[in-house]
């Protein structure tokens, strides 16, 4: 497992370090690391669906206990067969996609580190580890999105995906805080095994997780994201917008699902009602797309739906539909990407109505395109229909109103997916220019990749049982309810069929009547105009985030030193007298002092008070100067040596760097135009505050024990009799050492600012 | 006449304080673990002296003194204190946790040698680190050095 992590991230850093040498194998290295992840997958598959995970745990801080373990059972073989088993052909597809350059080298890395994310996110048996290869997909997916860098609405699309699922990942990773707390671990295995009762913390944490979920899996409201995502390459949707990383959010729910039904009742209503909106929604979207990958997007937000409805719902049946539909959607849909991608590649334009009888010019694409999409429209003999037939059978069971709503999602189905066909390969009225019937004969090579995708689908549609081990496993693995459903060719003569049939029947009609349908359509687009679009909604609210973002900066960073010292001030003044106020304070008055410290306290008192009436900034600094004197004499006093050296130092240092200063300044201070009663408010409570924080904290003096411990300890444990620098360098060390950085840091950025503005003086002079 | 801003007077003076302000920061910074002292005093008082050399003789004299940049003596300082706590964990102590050893050293008869003192000497190069580099950025003439009196 961990080796497979690796392989992919030095595959990845070796890429991006030498792309010049490794540019020609970029994507067959990705194709690597998927066939090693398979081969591995396959490997470990028999014990694994036998019933005994594979383990791993790697040691992270063992003082701590933090421990990121591994776990694949059933569920997560299917997924991590999933990942690679969609990778191998993709990454080899991509071979061919894309000229060897630079930038597809780049692109290869980034697959590449998607690959191993998604691996990592499938296997992970640690919440946090979950979440940080989640994070990983997402910023991948960023990057692969944004690929046309020079495109504005590549990178538009681009940050919007990374925004929604970005957020909802930030949202999912507060659920999962609250959900360990309460659980007391942060293990998946043991949170599911035994999910915390449903305080409010609890409900809180598990609504958070389905939003992180609902995001990453592109269900309404956030689904908007998704289309807008086919601004990536083709092979990048095929990966990650269609087989894998839409995926995550499913495979949360379908992990966790049992779990959180048991947990809070509202779970099973709000997924299946999500889920239920969005097939509907993304299906009737699909039919009504012209570019045929923004047809085959809106189909996958509709097939995500449904399959997140099913898997997320916890009930045994329902997940093993899910289940068997998800593989059989990684299958098709993976397949179609590329199928559209070679059309994009070899026609130019992936425009429905610029497309006309691709069927003759491209009849190996066409093959290919019709066995995965019998298997998208779940035709009989298809894996599709055996999968469909599978979740029917259990919906039927349940609810009557689940199943018609996934049937008119089928229905819808059935006639995108004869508009993508019949769109692209049929030969249309001879009003349409056929702009590019006479295409080249797609490369072999780009059609290899798709076609052995087909036949995998083809085959587990003509033998569905074979995956019945591995479906099954990963049901009871999730449910521990073993045989849950069936993957059969033929159901018989059932309930479920008679609903699969009827929505092939509507479907198909849709289809036939597609000019019908259209006008249907145009007549409702006109009355949804009135409702709000996700996309509209998002795209609205940006610009308000950014403005309320601006404002509200501008109200706290105005600027102003004086704004900005006020804040700082009445905070520090406010936060400790209302606690102090609260607990009711003791004050102590300390005992009068000698006369020498009585003269050195009126001495400071003079320097400060006569500060506040001198003018000229070179008095203003001698009089400060007098002030830390008095205070280092005062050290003295009381019998601290290396204070009063060190306050000594300082303070002479401190004069001399504020005299430099003082050169570029006026030598007066201007009156305060404004505000001045303000100003002499927070300064008297500045003032009050610390000679009432002297009383309390008077009062509260008693010896700590980490002093006496210190004492103790300084002359045998440190070998130094000076107990302050004793704790300086030993005791706490580590503290010095972060301080010494931040000194570091204050000079570079105290001469970053001062040196450009002091040359700019003197070149003007 | 060209001169430069300085005083002969001062530095006179400066030439002869600065030196025993060097070799004083240095007794600080070694007495540090059992007297008063220690690597911040003791590059602050190191400190004190290279101000005293820029008002002297300003940016230039303090170049030929001290021909290092501030940012080496910065970051040779936080590396030295780095060094010596990942050193601590070679014995299998836990990082800047000190030991010491006790030697003889000709001159100097029995010592104590701490390994918390190349911390401190760390400490000490980040101090006069800053103090320079302060000076340096703060201390840039607005106009060209030599001016006419």
């Amino acid at each position: 497992m961990i080796p497979i992590l690796v392989l992919h991230l030095a595959m990845a850093l070796a890429l991006a370090l030498f792309h010049r040498r490794l540019g020609r194998w970029a994507f067959l290295l990705g194709a690597i690391g998927a066939a090693a992840t398979l081969l591995w997958a396959l490997s470990i598959a028999g014990g694994v669906i036998a019933g005994s995970p594979v383990t791993e745990a790697f040691s992270w801080v063992p003082s701590l206990g933090l421990e990121i373990g591994f776990r694949i059972d059933s569920y997560g073989l299917l997924f991590l067969l999933v990942v690679a088993g969609a990778g191998l052909p993709i990454f080899l597809y991509s071979h061919r996609y894309f000229p060897a350059s630079r930038r597809a080298t780049i692109f290869a890395a980034t697959m590449l580190v998607f690959a191993g994310s998604m691996v990592g996110l499938v296997t992970a048996d640690h919440l946090l580890a979950l979440f940080v290869f989640w994070e990983l997909t997402t910023i991948s997916s960023y990057l692969l999105i944004g690929y046309k860098d020079e495109d504005a609405s590549a990178r538009s699309a681009a940050l919007h995906a990374a925004l929604v699922t970005g957020a909802g990942g930030l949202a999912m990773l507060g659920g999962m805080v609250l959900l360990a707390g309460e659980a007391g671990t942060y293990v998946i295995s043991e949170l599911i095994a035994n999910p915390p009762a449903a305080t409010a913390a609890v409900n809180a944490g598990w609504a958070l997780v389905l939003l992180g979920a609902v995001t990453k899996s592109a269900l309404f409201p956030f689904h908007a994201w998704l289309p807008g995502a086919m601004a990536a390459p083709t092979p990048a949707s095929a990966f990650l917008h269609s087989a894998t990383m839409v995926k995550a959010g499913i495979f949360l729910v379908g992990r966790v699902g049992v779990a959180a039904a048991d947990s809070v009742d509202w779970w099973q209503p709000v997924v299946l009602a999500l889920g239920g909106v969005t097939m509907v929604l993304g299906g009737w979207r699909a039919l009504r797309q012209y570019d045929l990958k923004l047809l085959l997007a809106y189909g996958t937000v509709s097939q995500l739906g449904f399959i997140f409805l099913l898997m997320g719902s916890g009930i045994p049946e329902l997940v093993f539909g899910g289940i068997a539909l998800l593989l059989s959607h990684a299958l098709f849909k993976a397949t179609m990407f590329m199928v559209v991608g070679a059309i994009d590649h070899q026609a130019g334009t992936r425009d429905l109505r610029r497309l006309s009888g691709l069927r003759r010019s491209m009849p190996g694409v066409f093959r290919v395109a019709v066995a995965a999409g019998l298997s998208m429209a779940a035709i009989p003999l298809s894996f599709g229909f055996a999968a469909k037939e599978a979740a029917f059978v259990a919906l039927v069971d349940e609810n009557v109103w689940w199943v018609a709503a996934a049937a008119a999602a089928s229905t819808l189905t059935v006639a995108y997916t004869a508009r993508f066909l019949i769109g692209a390969f049929g030969s249309h009225d001879p009003g349409v220019e056929p702009a590019l019937g006479s295409a080249l004969s797609v490369r072999n090579t780009l059609l290899s990749a798709p076609s052995s995708l087909a036949l995998v689908t083809v085959a587990f549609g003509l033998v569905p049982t074979a995956l019945f081990p591995l479906v099954n496993g990963a049901t009871e693995a999730v449910t521990g309810l073993s045989k849950a459903g069936k993957l059969v060719v033929w159901p018989g003569w059932v309930a479920a069929l008679a609903w699969s049939l009827a929505s092939l029947a509507m479907g198909s009609a849709l289809a036939w009547r597609s000019d019908l349908m259209s006008r249907a359509g145009d007549r409702v687009a006109v009355v949804a105009k009135r409702l709000p679009d996700a996309e509209d909604v998002f795209r609205r609210s940006i610009p308000g985030l950014i403005r309320f973002a601006d404002r509200s900066s501008s109200l706290l960073q105005n600027g102003s030193l004086p704004a900005y010292l006020a804040i700082i001030l009445i905070v520090a003044v406010v936060g400790p007298t209302v606690a102090v106020l609260a607990e009711g304070p003791t004050l102590s008055v300390p005992e009068s002092g000698s006369l020498l410290e009585w003269m050195l306290g009126i001495l400071i008192i003079a320097f400060a008070v006569s500060l506040a009436f001198v003018r000229r900034r070179f008095a203003v600094v001698i009089l400060l100067g007098g002030v830390g004197y008095g205070i280092a004499a005062v050290y003295a006093v009381f019998g601290g040596p290396d204070l009063t050296l060190t306050q000594l130092l300082v303070e002479t240092l401190v004069i001399t760097l504020f005299a430099l200063v003082l050169r570029h300044l006026p030598a007066t201070f201007d009156r305060p135009a404004t505000a001045r009663l303000p100003r002499l408010a927070v300064a008297l409570a500045v003032g009050a505050f610390v000679f009432g924080a002297g009383l309390v904290v008077n009062a509260a003096r008693q010896p700590s024990a980490v002093a006496a411990t210190y004492l103790e300890q300084a002359v045998p444990e440190a070998a130094g009799s000076n107990v302050v620098n004793v704790i300086l360098v030993d005791f706490r060390a580590f503290d010095t050492f972060g301080e010494i950085t931040v000194l570091v840091a204050a000079v570079l950025g105290a001469a970053g600012l001062v040196v450009p503005v002091i040359r700019k003086a003197r070149s003007r002079a | 006449m060209k001169t430069t801003r300085q005083s002969t007077i001062l530095e006179a003076g400066v030439v002869t304080v600065a030196g025993p302000l060097m070799v004083f920061s240095i007794y600080l910074l070694f007495a540090g673990h059992n007297q008063p002292g220690g690597g911040f005093s003791g590059g602050l008082v190191a400190g004190v002296s290279v101000v005293l050399i820029w008002i002297a003789g300003g940016t230039a004299t303090l170049r030929r003194v001290l021909p290092v940049r501030s940012t080496v003596l910065m970051g040779s300082g936080l590396v030295v204190a780095a060094i010596t706590g990942f050193a601590a964990l070679l014995p299998g102590l836990e990082f800047l946790e000190s030991g010491y050893i006790e030697t003889s050293l000709p001159l100097f008869g029995e010592v104590k040698v701490v390994s918390a003192l190349f911390f401190d000497i760390g400490v000490y190069l980040v101090v006069i680190g800053m103090a320079l580099g302060l000076v340096k950025a703060l201390g840039e003439e607005e106009a060209p050095a030599e001016v006419e009196r």
